[in-house]
């Protein structure tokens, strides 16, 4: 009894906050912040972070609000045992498995490293390991949201599609090297590969435990992202007031503009979602869209990132994944700029 | 005197969430040693080539009772690792 009430409660909850952001997209509300560059310039020094982050959260709240909450229920609900069952059992299946299932592990990147050992030592691969490696943090279901929802979502769409087809590409190009080679087959471990004696018996809790997990987990996402977060955004009321819009139209527009753009957007370590916001704020001060794509699609090759997983892969496979990811983050930038008209 | 084994399985330096899942391994055996049960606590890391032999691939924290992989990817709640403990001790 107590437990059919605590479902529908908490199933009542995710239905408001779903409904809460179908609303908002009927009303045609703004989720994402609505001041402009010239409006800083009214405000003394200390304010213009104050006003930026009032006028950002009294519209993107619902976003965040729905963003963590799909985040953690995806998490929750995604078959993780599967993934990690399947990944081995063939190449192909491997590289599908990887670029379609990282996007549902969130952006902990404990959680991603070991993974990407796991899957390494289990003897899928080099390829379909590393395509599952750069597929997380550029197109998972938290970075999608407010892409989409603060930018736009033919930018996110665009995202995803060149994230996906770089993941698989350095997957592949990886595997192929002589070094790729040697680290597969230094990590692979012998082993019946039937999964035989693997013991994994993976119980299932009552839905509303289950329930209760993913908002934890979504709770959780939130408590290690919004302090970042929010560090970034007093950095982005200052950009949006102080960095004269002529100075980022002479540099990132442009094949220049996209150099430039995928070089600062992902070492440069943006802490996650930060690099949404302050591509937008960089949109509206006249960066081009072929450059926001490339600023974008920096995010696998940070710094953080990369020295993570030297501990697992030597440097020369991280450089090599490092290397094709950046050049196939410009090749996009230039293609999307291209096509959409804005370069 | 029934005797059981769990492992929790996490990164090493250990992250937040696989302190909370021992954390929560060890209030449940605080519970059942009342009950004449003994639970033996052990850490595995999940990057270590031993612990991916014997279970494969894992989503951190991982816990295993008795050798099988009961929880992976999430945090349990202590009422629930007591209830599989107690299951294990059957």
């Amino acid at each position: 009894m107590m437990r059919s009430i605590r479902t529908a409660l908490l199933l009542l909850f995710i239905f408001l906050v779903i409904s809460l952001l179908v609303y908002s997209r009927i009303r045609a509300y703004s989720l994402a912040p609505t001041m402009k560059p010239e409006d800083f310039s009214r405000y003394a020094w200390y304010e213009i972070p104050i006003y930026y982050l009032w006028d950002y959260f009294s519209h993107a709240w619902i976003c965040l609000l729905f963003a963590f909450t799909a985040a953690g229920l995806v998490y929750e609900f995604s078959p993780k045992e599967a993934v990690t069952k399947y990944m081995r059992s063939s190449k192909v299946l491997g590289y599908a498995i990887g670029a379609c299932f990282a996007p549902l592990f969130t952006v902990c990147s404990c959680t991603m490293v070991p993974l990407f050992a796991g899957i390494l030592y289990t003897g899928a691969g080099i390829g379909p390991a590393i395509t599952f490696l750069l597929m997380a943090p550029a197109a998972n279901i938290l970075t999608i949201l407010i892409t989409g929802e603060f930018i736009s979502w033919e930018i996110a769409g665009v995202r995803i599609l060149a994230s996906l087809i770089t993941a698989i590409l350095t997957g592949i190009i990886i595997s192929k090297t002589p070094w790729g080679k040697a680290v597969e087959r230094e990590h692979q471990i012998v082993q019946n590969l039937s999964g035989e004696g693997q013991a994994i018996e993976i119980v299932k809790p009552p839905l509303d435990e289950r329930l209760i997990s993913a908002l934890k987990f979504g709770g959780y996402l939130a408590k290690q992202i919004l302090p970042y977060f929010l560090m970034g955004l007093v950095a982005v009321s200052y950009v949006n007031a102080y960095l004269p819009q002529e100075i980022v139209e002479s540099y990132l527009t442009g094949f220049m503009g996209i150099l430039l753009a995928s070089v600062i957007g992902g070492p440069l370590y943006t802490p996650t979602l930060v690099e949404v916001v302050l591509g937008r704020a960089l949109l509206n001060l006249g960066m081009s869209k072929g450059a926001l794509l490339s600023w974008l699609m920096g995010q696998p090759y940070d710094i953080p990132n990369m020295v993570a997983i030297s501990r697992v892969v030597n440097w020369r496979v991280v450089l090599t994944y490092a290397l094709i990811a950046w050049s196939c983050s410009v090749s996009f930038g230039l293609i999307y700029g291209l096509a959409s008209g804005s370069l | 005197m029934k005797e059981i084994k769990v492992e929790v399985i996490g990164v090493d330096p250990p992250c937040m969430r696989c302190q909370a899942a021992r954390k929560a391994v060890e209030k449940a055996a605080e519970r059942l040693k009342a009950n004449g049960i003994t639970v033996h606590i052990e850490k595995a890391n999940i990057m270590s080539k031993e612990v991916v032999k014997r279970y494969g691939a894992l989503v951190s924290p991982a816990i295993a009772i008795n050798g099988t992989v009961k929880i992976m990817g999430r945090v349990p709640s202590e009422d629930e690792i007591e209830r599989l403990l107690r299951e294990a001790a059957k």
